[in-house]
């Protein structure tokens, strides 16, 4: 059989192909093991040496001619619909993926939060949760025996005298302060621990965001800027916020920050006791009595700092109405975050 | 406190509405937290600050009225006891021996006056409504009038029956050991040396400062009374009410401290008021100790205050400001003002304590906002990084994140098998049972926390929870954060086929950890078998935590009933120990491998870790690697056996491996599971 004759069958059987299997047993025929091809191949070897390279020429080329008519077959076969295979998906069936678990409610506020300080440049320090009276107390400007301690309930450990599980964030303001020298921009979370009667309000341990900026030169009005963004990044540009006057022994002028309240628009609804107003944070500028305790000197330095209840801000958040249910663990709960 | 719109009126003319009146307070540092119309009067109850003693009185609330709305104060008029001042006929003799103070430092100012034959009955009805109005019940007329001053003065008085005294004589002394007394609320209180008390001859007839005595308490019998006005130490009132539990309005303004110069002022009013009230006639007045109040002299460069605050306040409005809150305000210099603090503003002590008061009155919202500069710090990663990366890996594994108490009860630790004789850190003042100790281990909390979950028929359970355990050592207290996993039921999940459900073993936990260690490019981690439940997770030859299958007794102890449940504890710190996180890359094969599989079963006592060890050794260097790609135990294996199947991957990187080049030495691994494992081939 000559080559002529062989490639015109090839186009008639091509021709006659209106499936992918039937292209399948084309190209069998043809290009398979014993398929005309290689038989015309292992016939090469037979023939008059001078005779040989013509045809292995005439040969590769017809294999190549092959091929580009096999693949345009199956290429126009597979665009016809009538040949595609109908899909019988049901795409109302569940998907099929690794679940993911989840962060806490109060992780991902903590991280929300910090990322927001992060990219204002304050860097996130941590400090240990069993503390010295002194950081806790005296090094805040804080008199042991006096009333200003009653914001402050504490749970003390027996046999380690002067230790107590921190009431609140600030001691690291005071160990930061203590071994570094300013600038300092820092933003601290963390567990507190305070002996509170357990209500829908209240817990024994909780976590706070503590943040204090140091620089020569920090004002009042720095502190009022920087809490703005922080409370627009978190509750959005429209909200409204307030600062009140207000008293804290670590810090004067002191202050507590409201926001608009998120549900009611500080029109007054449950949520903010009809007031309007969210209290969301307390701040001030750092006393010059804690300066002095930790041997910075406040006639060149000024700065301010913060503290905010991390479960407070994810209850306003996220609208949750009992803190209790952060540390019940319940996975109904937890895997709607 | 609560304090009433109308009584507010007596001293300052307020011309704004109670609900302006309360706005303009709250945003002056008086937080209002509510206020409501009680007949033709409202009443505002106050968040009072701990640094505000003076605002303990409706006096004190009605000079920051007259501050904020910009008014002058005017002394009472119709109700208020400051209303007749000045014009009282009474004039008692003073008298020396009445009082005897121990120690000065318990008591710097006590002054009692005698009034006789004083008719005690019912007070009239616009003291007892006033009384009502800001939560205070009405007694008797004098008892009545010595509340009255005190809500409207802020100094606390008390009225004795003079008749019960043993002798005309006020002690004011510490209580001994073991004496007692009993409260004008009927309790028995027990005292001690650490307690002052006002005592006659005798006995003590009140504490100090705290709560009078029933005893001498004035009654409708009462004809003569001794009315007492004093400056107790401030601390001493502070313990002595900690120590008994017990409150008052005397004692919640001693703490806080009165102001000196209203002590003889109050007395003085409340006689005129009995007087006027319950008739009676002076007969004696009695006064010891220093009545000189300090006054401090500060002062405020005005300069600094625009500094501190970022406002350009002039030095006229500051000065204004000032002398609005009653302080006595001289120019120094053009910048510069010395400002004498009046004596019920023991508060006031430093310049920036002015700038306070300054920016109060000015309005914090009259400042405008600022951004600072913020220098970046100098560290660069640190452990919280890491720790939100383990986070997130383990969330991407399936698992749930969990936060659980710190304070634990010893309960929960015995039940999971932890030795509480010694070593715990014990809380000193627990509220309850629920916060006794500081937990050593992360576990037990997240046993509680799983047996929770799976009470509410959850099918899967898989937490974790990152925080610090504490342990003691000599004098500190040792704190180190932990990774703790629970793991416990069925993994389900859809596949083609349709739903695949697989029962969570330890394997599965060893799988996260593997997971979470080569995330974080941990190299030379192990995990040996210690005892029979409990696996150690060794890094670099320490170990570094381990995984526990819980035993029946503690999944008894927890009432978890038919499941198999997997827990695992890593030490923080160790791990960071072991942690990588520089990469560095290695060339992709430029040359294929040869890939044959070996099918067997084996016995299951022999652990496959030697196996494979023993290949490797075996096949070296052209063995790359060697894996098991399937185990199987069932049906079609022998009862003590299990079915494997290992992939030996050849290949090297310098050229091709051809099949002639690899088949003798694969049969000789084949040999090697044959002669020295003992192992029976499955044909494939």
């Amino acid at each position: 059989m000559d080559i002529n004759s062989i490639q015109a069958q090839i186009e008639g059987d091509l021709a006659k192909v209106v499936s992918l299997p039937a292209l399948e047993e084309v190209r069998v025929k043809y290009l398979g093991r014993k398929g005309l091809i290689a038989e015309l191949t292992s016939s090469i070897p037979g023939l008059p040496v001078e005779q040989r390279g013509a045809f292995g020429k005439q040969v590769n080329a017809l294999k190549n001619k092959l091929l580009g008519l096999l693949e345009e077959k199956e290429r126009t076969l597979k665009t016809k619909d009538s040949v595609l295979k109908k899909s019988n998906l049901d795409v109302g069936m569940p998907g099929i993926a690794q679940e993911l678990g989840h962060l806490h409610p109060i992780t991902q506020i903590i991280d929300e939060i910090c990322t927001i300080f992060n990219r204002m440049g304050f860097s996130i320090v941590q400090g240990p949760e069993v503390e010295t009276e002194y950081n806790n107390f005296t090094g805040l400007n804080i008199p042991l025996e006096h009333p200003s301690r009653d914001a402050f309930d504490t749970f003390y450990l027996k046999d380690y005298s002067k230790l107590l599980l921190r009431s609140h964030t600030s001691p690291v303001q005071v160990r930061v302060m203590k071994t570094q020298k300013p600038p300092l921009a820092i933003v601290v979370p963390g567990r507190v621990y305070r002996p509170d009667a357990v209500d829908a309000s209240h817990l024994f341990m909780f976590h706070q965001i503590e943040g204090f900026l140091v620089d020569e030169n920090i004002r009042f009005s720095d502190l009022k800027g920087i809490l703005e963004l922080f409370a627009q990044s978190v509750f959005g540009q429209d909200i409204k916020m307030r600062f009140r006057p207000h008293f804290f022994p670590f810090t004067e002028p002191s202050v507590e920050v409201d926001i608009s309240c998120i549900m009611c628009k500080g029109k007054g609804c449950s949520v903010c006791g009809r007031k309007g107003w969210l209290e969301i944070l307390g701040a001030g500028m750092i006393h010059p009595n804690v300066f002095t305790q930790v041997g910075i000197d406040p006639k060149i330095y000024t700065g301010f700092a913060f503290g905010m209840g991390v479960e407070r801000m994810a209850m306003l958040k996220y609208g949750i109405n009992d803190i209790r249910l952060f540390f019940e663990n319940d996975l109904r709960f937890l895997r709607q975050f | 406190m609560k304090v009433t719109y109308r009584w507010l009126k007596n001293f300052v003319d307020i011309k704004i509405s109670p609900w302006e009146l309360a706005d303009k307070l709250t945003m002056a540092g008086l937080e209002v937290v509510s206020l409501e119309k009680t007949g033709e009067d409202f009443v505002l109850e106050i968040e009072i600050t701990s640094n505000r003693p003076d605002w303990l009185s409706i006096l004190g609330i009605a000079r920051e009225v007259a501050a904020i709305t910009g008014r002058r104060l005017k002394l009472g008029v119709g109700c208020s006891v400051l209303g007749a001042q000045g014009k009282s006929k009474h004039q008692a003799p003073s008298t020396k021996n009445l009082i005897i103070i121990e120690d000065k430092k318990d008591c710097s100012l006590y002054t009692a006056r005698i009034i006789r034959n004083v008719k005690v009955g019912p007070s009239p009805e616009w003291i007892s409504k006033r009384l009502k109005l800001v939560g205070c019940r009405s007694v008797n007329n004098i008892v009545d009038i010595t509340n009255y001053c005190l809500f409207e003065l802020g100094q606390p008085l008390h009225a004795f029956d003079l008749d019960k005294l043993s002798q005309e004589e006020i002690r004011v002394r510490r209580a001994t050991t073991d004496e007692k007394i009993i409260t004008i609320d009927g309790a028995t209180r027990l005292l001690g040396p650490e307690i002052l008390v006002i005592a006659d001859t005798h006995n003590p007839i009140a504490i100090a400062g705290i709560m009078g005595g029933k005893e001498t308490e004035v009654t409708l019998k009462t004809r003569n009374i001794l009315l007492e006005s004093a400056v107790f130490n401030p601390v001493l009132v502070r313990r002595g009410k900690q120590k008994l539990g017990l409150q008052s309005e005397s004692a919640y303004r001693f703490e806080r401290g009165v102001d000196w110069e209203a002590v003889s002022n109050a007395s003085w009013a409340a006689q005129e008021l009995i007087l006027k009230l319950a008739s009676g006639k002076p007969s004696e007045f009695a006064s010891l100790g220093a009545a000189k109040a300090i006054h401090h002299l500060i002062n405020l460069d005005v300069a600094y205050l625009n500094k501190v605050l970022g406002t350009a306040i002039p030095v006229l409005k500051v000065k204004q400001i000032l002398n609005r809150l009653g302080l006595q305000v001289k120019t120094k210099t053009r910048n510069i003002l010395t400002v004498k603090a009046p004596s019920f503003r023991q508060d006031l002590k430093l310049p920036v304590d002015l700038v306070e008061e300054v920016a109060r009155i000015y309005g914090y919202a009259q400042i405008p906002p600022t951004l600072p500069a913020v220098k970046p710090g100098r560290k660069v990663l640190d452990k919280r990084d890491v720790i939100c990366g383990i986070k997130n890996i383990l969330c991407g594994l399936g698992l749930d994140e969990v936060i659980t108490y710190s304070l634990v009860d010893r309960d929960l630790l015995k039940k999971s098998g932890i030795n509480t004789a010694a070593g715990l850190i014990e809380i000193s003042n627990p509220l309850s049972k629920e916060q006794e100790v500081l937990r050593p281990a992360l576990f037990p909390s997240l046993i509680r926390a799983l047996a929770h979950n799976l009470d509410q028929q959850q099918e899967r359970v898989s937490i974790f929870e990152i925080a610090n355990v504490f342990s003691g050592q000599e004098k500190a207290v040792a704190e180190e954060p932990l990774l703790g996993l629970a793991l416990s039921g069925v993994n389900s999940f859809f596949t083609k086929q349709g739903l695949a459900r697989d029962q969570i073993t330890l394997l599965h936990l060893k799988g996260i950890l593997e997971t979470l260690f080569n995330r974080l490019g941990v190299r030379g981690f192990d995990f040996s078998r210690q005892e029979d439940h409990k696996i150690n997770i060794i890094i670099n030859q320490k170990q570094v935590g381990f995984m526990l299958d819980l035993t029946p007794q503690i999944l008894g102890a927890f009432d978890i009933k038919n499941r198999q449940v997997v827990l695992a504890q890593v030490n923080l710190e160790k791990l960071f120990g072991g942690i990588n996180l520089g990469k560095k890359f290695l060339d992709i094969p430029k040359y294929p491998a040869i890939t044959r599989d070996i099918s067997f079963t084996i016995n299951e006592d022999i652990p496959v870790q030697g196996l494979l060890v023993a290949i490797e050794a075996k096949g070296a260097p052209l063995l790359d690697q060697v894996k098991i790609v399937d185990y199987y135990q069932g049906k079609q294996i022998p009862v003590g056996f299990k079915g494997l199947t290992i992939s030996c991957i050849y290949r090297l990187d310098s050229r091709t491996l051809t099949e002639e080049e690899i088949a003798p030495l694969h049969n000789d691994i084949c040999s090697l599971l044959e002669e020295r494992f003992g192992i029976k081939l499955r044909k494939a």
